[in-house]
């Protein structure tokens, strides 16, 4: 067992806090008030492989392991929740197509994507379901060398940026779920206004109408009926991204705290000589750590995926675990803040509307129980 | 055109704790010093526009084969280092002994770039007595560079105003840290900083002899200034002590 970091896990951690720390924390409070990444940071993030981290050097990647990835979206997720999460978003549509997706489309849909010319959506939920296979309503019907797709999608990361969506929709032959990578924009997809969400301003969710969009048979991703097992083992990976942003979320969170409470004086002397605060901070830095590590060995074990159940189980447990700490760090920093920290002016108040989308988003912490629940008393 | 940039391997310094007014520098990271980073971005950029190779020089205990990552990932296309435990803490003399000895061995180098100071001592003198040994001439203070044909035109960041010096290549030049802003590796550079190609001499490789070191660093630390630790309770008497002082009102 060794808990130290290499050279290069190190450099790529470097790398991600430098281009936070000098780009992307100066329009921070632009990102969240504009809920728009500016341009030069989505061309900053690709010239630093960002958007590929984890994917394989053919197919456009960085071959960075999803343990280099977890470094850097921490980083990025401690400066701004929306820039990570929609290098998280995009990444799990991009896991979906690496792991499931044939030669053909990994270099047609990867290589763009890996390389921040597109940025990639993954779209299951629907206005009537979140996460069951069974309510999905969208429809494919399979005409000649097409499948013809009706339906909408509800919440859609990137849905507005060009590039490759994956599609969950119900063969209307079979009546399975089958995953179907459209290129979005072709004829028939439309998308809503963004919608105005508590947090994580900048990675915009919208909803996705389809109207008799025509998907290439050959745009099946893992064959006919598959939809499931890509849903489940995709949001897997998927998890990897939404746990790292939350963790940044608690790093923020503590480094705020360990300023505000340095320089907030009372009666001649900082309230970080007071012991009920400094016992906050010491369960910040506890959760911190132990988030920290859960994340990094989430990481090392996305990397090299034996059994996918026992898989969903770790992503389940990690994903649970950091981003409900994360909406505590969040909710400890403002406390310490007092007032100030619900004024928008202070930076502990973005950590905190970031930090409460984690447990609603990828499946909500008591679906992630039950997944977990569910593997550990079927291993028993 | 060849580059050799020295580079010297120093701890982190924003990761360093003082305790009893001492620096504890036990498993503090080590990385290259921050000046030393923006003379291998102007390599990289004289390289970039004129062609040829960037070499990273750097002589230091035998972490730098892991430190040196630094600057193949951020542009330099190889390496020379030399390792000795003695070395990372080693007195000027010695170390430009070894940086000069090795650049011999290199050979065909148009210009050796040093970083203004040390990121740790900052003492400065490494590049001048690297130059002085090979007989090169030498600029400091660097704030832009140039290559015109065999010449460098060097701008000098004097107190005073700015220089322009015309210097025949090869040169040594030390630039100063606002010279340009050191780039930032991607991903796949870092990754791929490893396999660049990288040379590790000994110190019984280079036909030098290190004398006892003439320089004993006692302390790194900011003089201390007494303080004479007066109260006043109003500005007027404040005015009244800084003019007994003489701080004011000469």
């Amino acid at each position: 067992m060794n808990f130290n970091l290499t050279k290069e896990q190190l450099l790529i951690q470097k790398m991600a806090r430098d281009f936070a720390e000098r780009y992307i924390e100066p329009v921070a409070e632009q990102i969240d008030r504009e809920n728009k990444i500016p341009d030069e940071i989505i061309e900053g993030l690709a010239a630093l492989d960002l958007f590929g981290i984890p994917f394989a050097e053919k197919y456009g990647g960085a071959d960075g392991g999803y343990d280099g990835y977890v470094l850097a979206m921490e980083q990025i997720g401690k400066v701004s929740g929306g820039v990570a999460v929609t290098i998280s978003a995009h990444s799990l549509a991009l896991g979906a197509i690496s792991t499931f997706g044939n030669e053909e489309q990994k270099v047609k849909y990867m290589t763009p994507g890996c390389q921040g010319q597109h940025i990639l959506s993954f779209a299951f939920t629907e206005p009537g379901t979140g996460s069951d296979p069974k309510q999905i309503t969208t429809t494919a019907v399979k005409d000649g060398d097409y499948y013809v797709l009706n339906g909408t999608k509800r919440f859609i990361s990137n849905a507005n940026f060009p590039g490759a969506i994956v599609i969950f929709a119900r063969d209307n032959e079979s009546g399975k779920i089958t995953a179907f990578i459209v290129e979005k924009w072709t004829e028939g997809y439309t998308v809503s206004e963004p919608w105005d969400k508590i947090g994580q301003h900048g990675g915009q969710l919208l909803d996705v109408y389809l109207k008799d969009v025509k998907v290439p048979v050959e745009n099946v991703l893992g064959g006919p009926g598959m939809g499931y097992p890509i849903l489940q083992l995709g949001i897997s990976f998927g998890k990897v991204g939404v746990s790292s942003t939350a963790l940044g979320a608690i790093l923020a969170a503590y480094e705020e705290t360990l300023k505000y409470s340095k320089e907030k004086m009372h009666r001649d002397s900082s309230i970080a000589k007071f012991q009920a605060v400094q016992l906050r901070i010491a369960d910040m830095a506890i959760k911190y750590e132990a988030a920290r590590w859960l994340t990094y060995r989430f990481g090392c074990l996305a990397n090299e995926v034996k059994d996918p159940r026992q898989f969903a189980k770790e992503a389940a447990l990690t994903k649970t675990f950091v981003c409900e700490t994360a909406v505590d760090a969040a909710r400890v920093a403002m406390d310490i803040h007092g007032s100030y920290g619900l004024m928008n002016d202070y930076k502990v108040a973005r950590i905190y509307r970031d930090a409460i989308i984690g447990p609603q988003i990828e499946g909500v912490s008591d679906m992630q129980k039950m997944i977990i629940a569910g593997v550990a008393l079927s291993s028993y | 055109m060849n580059i050799v940039v020295a580079m010297k391997q120093i701890p982190d310094l924003h990761q360093i704790r003082m305790r009893d007014r001492q620096p504890v520098l036990d498993d503090v990271p080590l990385t290259l010093g921050n000046i030393d980073k923006n003379a291998l971005e102007a390599a990289v950029h004289l390289r970039d526009t004129h062609g040829g190779k960037v070499i990273a020089l750097s002589a230091g205990s035998e972490e730098l084969e892991d430190t040196i990552k630094e600057a193949l990932a951020a542009g330099a296309d190889e390496a020379f280092m030399i390792l000795d435990d003695s070395l990372d803490n080693a007195d000027s003399s010695v170390i430009a002994a070894v940086l000069a000895a090795t650049i011999r061995k290199i050979n065909d180098v148009d210009i050796i770039l040093f970083g203004e100071g040390s990121g740790d001592n900052y003492s400065g003198q490494v590049g001048s007595r690297v130059a002085g040994i090979l007989g090169l001439p030498q600029v400091g203070y660097a704030s832009s560079m140039e290559v015109q044909g065999n010449s460098a035109i060097v701008t000098r960041s004097l107190e005073d105003g700015e220089e322009i010096l015309e210097v025949e290549l090869p040169v040594v030049i030390a630039v100063m840290a606002d010279i340009n802003e050191p780039r930032i590796p991607s991903v796949s550079q870092i990754l791929k900083a490893g396999r660049k190609p990288q040379e590790v001499l000994e110190l019984d490789d280079l036909a030098i002899e290190i004398l006892e070191e003439p320089v004993v660093t006692e302390s790194n630390l900011a003089p201390e200034t007494p303080r004479k630790q007066v109260v006043v309770k109003s500005v007027d008497e404040l005015i009244a002590v800084l003019r007994t002082e003489g701080v004011i009102g000469r």
